[in-house]
Order: structure tokens, then sequence, then C-alpha cells
């Protein structure tokens, strides 16, 4: 770059540096470093999941064998849902970075899509849950599980809004080969928003 | 504004420059994206909030020094905090609740973390402004609500939150034992709001600071109020969170019924302590690390002479960091916790010493031999070293878990805590607020009135809390209402009396630097652009600085501690200026002798 | 495939195979499904079933989230909250069992 050339010549600047800073863009590193306090955020939720979890097992007595509360079959085929949104999603990055706008419109239309069936069915499954008197109050394994699956799907809720945001830039040719950051910065969101619920699905249900 | 439409990109160095901002008032003062006019209203809200939690403090110290009396003006109050101007016990809890929360939250924190990392960091590393200036903007105004939250428990049905700052579990949680309901859920609701804004600030900062430094700006160039305010914004970061969640099991145990808390249904109040001070211990250290880095840069502006030590200055900040997240558990020796971790926790509270003390050593080295200028800011800066070195001595003391058993929830306490946070932050907040002023108002504060709040403060900030070590070894304990209830402190009662008009005479000194900083605003003499003489980038633009902050992207050769050079006539040279005759100036700050 | 300079952050590397990276997915999800309702003990289980779930984490990470093509800083950073995890817990947890 122009900088560099500069340097060679003019013995009166400093000398070169490494490449400063991350390496990376300025937005994409500051969704990696707020991305640091979201797994703060659960591990003060999840931690205190495990920890009551060995303070008291007995409040987790028969789950999930022979008899839990939950709906795993129906979680099972949501988590695949919420997997298979991070390929859509990943999917319309690789569409960005190929500056092909239809596939990219397309695919962010899809996670958008797939990401508001989750949440619609995790709503599903609480109203169900609550209709056989599972609630927050009931003891140690519904204040974890609500706490929890809830705030994650809060989460879920608010990068469908941002994803909804970033899909409507995208249909107005927004976002091109050369500059597709919003379109990377929402992807990180949403994997780890998937992340997160893969590890929440092995310990809650299946655990 | 400074960030263009292709963004902030580390591979050019455009990164935008000074200019005039011709926008409504409402855009350059209200909803500013301007780093520097965020910084100032964090400044304004702070000391707000500072004021309220020393007037806080004033109701406690009153029913301490003079028990029973009436409090002047109490007859004004509702009937709910006094009685016939006698402040109640209910209204007492709330007080020494609501200081604490108040000062720890809404004044030091911010004070420390928003005002100065928002307006030194771009400055002082040669940034037009902050990564994500929109983001700022929104960091400010989710602060503003958070605090009227914490107000408005004080006008609520039961009052405000009265289970002390730290909120103990399942206390907080049953209104039926506190009387207090709608109190508490709003200091829950409060602090998970503020955390937002915290968090928005705190990857603000670190990106700014990672992507945003100037061409020779090396990590290792960085002043030390840089180094400290990267590294406290790391620890707010992780530690912020945690407390959002706590305080979300706490909110819905109060409101929704769930047992997180409570131990009639296998909930652990350990369980609350262990998340709170998890977060907590690293909120100390984000409530004194700032505080150390500005003193550094002042100090050695004072004594014009480098930083004595500065690698092993950086190296002490990142262990401090490091370490404060292993040592949670001193503040809960005496809960019932297990013994064996309480053990492991003594241990890696003894190893925290060490770092800070390595800056202390540094400090004095800094110091010696040094062409002493006491200017306020230097004499703030020095106060707050020796202050903090017994308010560090004491936490020795503490960090021993068998001598933690005589002490704990006594006075000791609660002299150590004001020992290094008044002592310690609120004088290096003094020392920076003082130094900082010109460059932010264009204005210098009146010395005169500095020096005499200096003394005045030093003097009875130590009559005021100094006694409190003795009180706490004789027993008696804190948040208590009435002492003399028990006979084996009805003797102590003299000493709260004195502790008290102390308090009061340290109190009514404040005024005098309100007044300043008032005064000097509209009528202070006019600020040149470096009238300290100080090295920083910040000391090379107009006081104060345009929209944008630099007219041309500055290019740093040097580091923040040159003071004292043979390569200068002067006794100083800024960062920015190269060294006449080609070479690129020293790699490192330069060591007195050479 | 060709990548302008212009972009910032613009990887070097052709996109990874997304698409297997999701079977991998599905099929450790079902093993988990299975492995769950197996009559090993509980122990056992647990330690199998956590492991699978890290390694779907790791896969989403590194493919999905693109570490494994990031510069080495970054990815001190993407991990650097989770020792955190690990003392809080580890701590606590020895109140219930120690």
């Amino acid at each position: 770059m122009a900088h560099a050339a500069a340097v060679q010549e003019d013995v009166m600047l400093p000398p070169p540096s490494r490449a400063p800073g991350a390496g990376v863009y300025s937005e994409k590193l500051g969704m990696w470093i707020f991305l640091g306090s979201e797994v703060m955020f659960f591990t003060a939720l999840i931690g205190t999941y495990v920890i009551l979890r060995f303070a008291h097992p007995d409040a987790w007595a028969g789950h999930p064998k022979p008899h839990t509360p939950l709906n795993i079959p129906v979680t099972a085929v949501n988590t695949f849902l919420l997997i298979c949104s991070s390929v859509t999603m990943v999917k319309a990055f690789a569409a960005a970075q190929d500056g092909i706008q239809r596939q990219l419109r397309l695919w962010l239309l899809a996670t958008v899509l797939i990401g508001a069936t989750f949440v619609g069915v995790q709503v599903y499954e609480y109203t169900h849950l609550i209709e056989h008197g599972f609630v927050p109050s009931q003891g140690l394994f519904g204040s974890t599980f609500y706490t929890m699956t809830g705030f994650h799907g809060f989460h879920v809720t608010m990068g469908v809004l941002c994803m909804i945001y970033v899909t409507m830039k995208a249909f107005r040719g927004k976002y091109t080969q050369a500059d597709h950051r919003g379109v990377e910065v929402i992807g990180l969101y949403w994997h780890f928003v998937d992340l997160v619920w893969i590890i929440l699905f092995t310990i809650v249900y299946l655990i | 504004m400074a960030t263009t439409a292709t963004g902030t990109s580390p591979f050019t160095y455009d990164h935008g420059h000074a200019h005039v901002d011709d926008r409504s008032f409402i855009r350059k003062y209200i909803f500013s994206t301007d780093h520097k006019i965020i910084g100032i209203q964090f400044l304004i809200m702070s000391l707000t909030f500072l004021l309220l939690g020393g007037t806080l403090a004033m109701v406690m110290r009153w029913q301490l020094g003079f028990p029973g009396k009436p409090l002047p003006g109490g007859t004004l109050l509702p009937d709910t905090y006094t009685s016939g101007g006698v402040v109640l016990p209910e209204f007492y809890n709330s007080a020494v609740t609501m200081h604490g929360t108040f000062m720890v939250f809404f004044a030091i924190m911010p004070l420390l973390v928003g005002v100065f990392g928002n307006y030194l960091i771009p400055l002082k590393i040669g940034a037009p402004d902050m990564a994500f200036p929109r983001i700022n903007m929104a960091s400010f105004w989710t602060a503003v609500p958070a605090g009227f939250l914490m107000l408005a428990g004080f006008f609520v049905e039961g009052g405000s939150a009265a289970a002390g700052w730290t909120s103990y579990a399942p206390l907080s949680a049953r209104s039926d034992l506190t009387g207090v309901h709608l109190g508490q859920i709003f200091w829950c609701v409060s602090l998970i709001v503020l955390g937002l804004s915290s968090i928005m600030g705190s990857f603000n900062y670190i990106t700014t600071v990672i992507n945003l430094r100037a061409p020779g700006m090396n990590w290792f160039r960085l002043p030390l109020s840089i180094w400290s305010l990267f590294v406290t914004a790391c620890l707010v970061l992780l530690a912020i969170p945690v407390l959002s969640g706590a305080a979300i099991l706490l909110l819905f145990d109060q409101t929704i019924g769930t047992k997180f808390f409570e131990p009639t249904a296998g909930g652990q109040p350990l369980l609350w302590q262990h998340l709170f001070w998890f977060f907590g211990h690293p909120e100390v250290y984000i409530l004194i690390l700032p505080a150390m880095g500005m003193a550094s840069d002042i100090i050695a502006n004072g004594a014009r002479k480098p930083i004595f030590g500065y690698t092993s200055m950086v190296l002490a900040i990142i262990a401090i960091g490091f370490l404060g997240w292993g040592v949670w558990g001193h503040h809960m020796f005496q809960s019932g916790m297990n013994p064996t971790l309480g053990t492991t926790f003594m241990i890696s509270t003894l190893l925290i010493a060490v770092p800070s003390a390595i800056k202390t050593f540094n400090w004095l080295g800094t110091i010696w031999k040094g062409q002493i200028t006491f200017h306020v800011p230097m004499l703030h800066a020095l106060a707050f070293v020796s202050m903090f070195v017994i308010g560090g001595l004491s936490g020795v003391f503490m960090a021993a878990s068998p001598f933690d058993i005589y002490i704990h929830d006594t006075y000791f306490i609660v002299a150590h805590l004001h020992y290094v946070l008044f002592g310690g932050s609120l004088f290096a907040i003094f020392a920076a607020v003082t130094y900082w002023y010109p460059k932010m108002f264009g204005r210098m504060m009146n010395p005169t009135i500095g020096k005499v709040h200096f003394w005045l403060t030093l003097v009875f900030y130590n009559c005021t809390f100094f006694p409190m070590h003795q009180l706490g070894l004789h027993g008696h304990m804190r948040r208590i209402y009435d002492p003399t209830q028990y006979a084996f402190l009805k003797d102590l009662q003299p000493v709260n009396t004195f502790i008290s008009i102390s308090a009061f005479c340290l109190f009514a000194t404040q005024f005098l630097f309100a007044a300043n900083f008032i005064m000097s605003w509209f009528r202070g003499e006019k600020a040149p652009n470096n009238p300290w003489l100080d090295n920083g980038l910040e000391w090379t633009l107009p006081s104060p600085p345009p929209h944008g902050n630099f007219a041309t992207v500055p290019t740093v050769y040097r580091g923040p501690y040159e003071y004292s050079s043979p390569h200068s006539d002067e006794d100083y040279i800024p960062q920015n200026v190269p060294t006449p005759g080609g070479g690129y100036g020293s790699p490192h700050p330069q060591h007195a002798g050479d | 495939m060709s990548h302008p300079e212009a972009a910032p952050g613009r990887p070097s590397h052709a996109h990874p195979n997304y698409i297997l990276i999701w079977v991998f997915l599905a099929v450790l999800t079902g093993l988990e499904l299975t492995v769950a309702f197996l009559p090993w003990p509980k122990t056992v289980i647990v330690f199998i079933l956590i492991g699978m779930a890290f390694w779907k984490a790791a896969l989403v990470g590194l493919y999905y989230m693109h570490l494994r093509f990031e510069p080495n800083r970054l990815r001190i950073l993407a991990i650097a909250p989770l020792p955190l995890f690990a003392v809080l817990v580890c701590a606590v947890i020895t109140e219930f069992i120690w």
C-alpha cells in the first residue's frame, strides 16, 4: 500500500510496524469481543444450572429417564432446524463473498424463516409445559430450564430481528463483494446463538 | 463524522479528520456521537450521583454520631423514612444500601471508565473517535434510565433496596421478610440496564485500542492510563455479564417464584454470593486500575521524569487483570463456604498484593530525585499513592482467613474499602478531573481553591476513615443502625461522633471542588494547548479539541514519558515529535540517566 | 477463485464444504439422542454427550464462524472467556462435592 512505499523512502518515519491491530476489520473484531461478553452471560446461567444440579440432584429425579416433563423429540427436530439455519446463514455469507446477490438474498430469507420457526416451536413447547404444570416456580428444574432456554430464545429473537434488517438491506442491494461486513457480523452472532443451543440441548434435555 | 462510508479499516490509516461540526444543538451536545462530549455527559451524570451518594452517607453518619437525635431537615422526609425527624432503621438500611450502590455503579465506575475511558482513549492513541461512535452514544443514553430507575426506588412503596449493595439472597428476594418489594426489583432491573451500557462501552474501548492506534503507536508506547483502561475494559466485558445473569436470577426469585436462592426448595444462598463476588472482585479492580493508570501519567508529569519501570507497570496491570479472577472467595471467608476452598482463595489473594506493590515501588522510583512540580493534580496523585498503600496493607491482613474471622463485616472492612475507593480511586479522580479539565473545557481550574480543597479533604478524610480501623478491631459491626445497644460498643460512641463530625466537614469541603468546577467553566483562566507540559497526543491539540480530533493522522515516534530527556532543550518531548537528525526515536521510554 | 484486495477481512481460501459440516452436525446430534438413552452408567453417558456437544460447537466455531482461517490473535480472543467458566464452576462445585 502507499504507506508502505513511503516508509521505505522516509527515514523520519517510525519503522514499519506489524499489521496494526487484530488483523481484521473493526466491526468483526467488535462482534467477537461482544460475543465474549455473551459467553460470560451464559456462564452465569449455565454455571448456575450445573452448580445447582450438583448441589441438589433430586430436583431432576426422573430426568431424562425414565420420564421427563420435556419433549425431547420435538426439541431434537428444533435443534436440527437451528443447525440448518446456520448452514443457510453461512451459505448467504459465501454468496456475499462471491458477489452473487440472488443467492445472498434467498439464503438470508431462509435463515430468517427457519430462525422464526425455531422461536415458534420453543413458544409452543413452553405453553405445553406450562399447561402440564411444569412452571418456573415448580423448583430448581423449572427455574433453571426456563431461565436458560428463555434467555437463549430471547437472543434468537433479537437475532431474527437483526437478520430481518440485514435481509432488507440485502434486498436493496447494499451488500457487495467488496463490502459485506454486515452479513459476516450478523452471521457470527447467529452461529454463536446456534453454538449455545448445541450446548444447551445436550446438557438440559439429554443429561 | 469520523467513520467514513467504508468504516474503519485497519488496512489504511485514513481514519477521518478534524472538522467543524455544523449540526443542530441536539445532535452536537445531547445525542452526540463525539467521544469527548459523551465523556463530559458521563462526567456530569457521575458527579451528580457522587453528590447523592455522599448525602446518603451523611444520613448514615448522623445516625451513628448522634443516635436518636432528629436529622437536620428530617421532618421534611416522609414518615416511612423518619419519625419526628429521627432516622428510622428501615431508612438507615436503605441509606447504607443506596450509598454503596450509587457510589460503586453510578459514581466511581462511570467516572473512571465512562468519563476517562471515553475522553482519553481516542485522543491518546491518535484516533478521530471510538470505533463505534453510535454505540458509544447508546451506551450513555442507556446509563441514564438505569440511574433514574435506581433513584425511583426511593419513591415507591416499601422504599428503595435495603439489603446492602451486595444484595445477598434470600433476604433480597423475600419482600415478606424485608418489607421492600419494588425497590429491590428496581435495583435488579437498573443494574441489568446499566450492565448493557457498560458492555457496549467495553467492547467499543477494546476494539478502539486494538485497531485504531495511530501509526507508530505500538503497544509499548501506550500511556499507562490507556493500558489500564484497556485491561479495565476487558474486565468490564467479562465480569458485568455475570452480574447481569445473577441479577436476573434474583429478579426471577423476586417476581416469578423461581427457587435459585430459596433454601427450602434446594436453592443455594451461597450461589448468589459466589456469582456476585465472581463479578464483584474484578469490579473492584475496575474501580482501581484506571485510577492507577492516570495517576502514573500525572506522577511522571509532576516529577518531570519517565515512569520508573514502564514495562513492569504494564505487566503488573495485566497480572492484576488475570489474578483478579481467582480471588473472589476472600469476600466469603465467613459465609460457611468450603474451608479448603477458602484456603486457596487466601493464597491467591496474598499473591495479588504483589503486582500492586510493584506499582507502588515504581511510583516511588518515579518521584525519586525528580524535579517535582506540586501542581494540584500531582498533590492528589501523591495522596492517591499513600492512601492506596494504607488500604492495600489492611487488605493484606484481611487476606489471611484466620484474621478475617475477627474483622469480617466490621468497620475494619469499611476502613479498608474507603481507603482504596476514596483514598485511592477518588483522589485519583480529583487528580484526573483537574488535569484534563483544561483539555475538556478550555479553561484552568483555580489552583488556589484546588490546593485548599486538597489539603482539607486529605485531613478530614483521614480523620473520618482511619479511626474505623480501631472501631473494627474492637468489634464494631457494619451496617448497624444503633451500636449503642451493645454494652461493648457504648464506650466507642465518642469515636463514632468524632468520625461523623469529620465526615460532615469532609462533605462540606467537596463544595469547594464543585464550586471550582462550575465557576471555572465560565470564568476560569483560558487554557493553552499544553498547560502541564505533558507528552500525550491530546496536548498537541487545541483545548478543547475539534470534532474529529486530529487535522492529519499523527505519527508516533516515542513513548509517553520522555521527560527531562537529553534529546531536547525542553524537559518534555510529545509523542509525535521525531528525533532531529533522523532515526526512529527511542523504541522504549527514556530511562533516567541515558 | 480470485478475491479483490479492496474488501476488508477477505479470506484467501476457497469456501469450506459447509454441507459436509452440516452432515457431521446432524449425525452427531442423532448419535447424542441414541447415547442418551442407552443403558450405560450415567457418568459415561454424561462424558460422551458433553464431548459430542463440544465437538459440534467446535465445528460451528471453526468452520461456520471461520476461526480456522482467522489470524491467531482473533482465535485467542475468541477462546479467552472459556477458562473463566471452568474457574467459576469448578470452584463452586467444591462447595457441594468436597
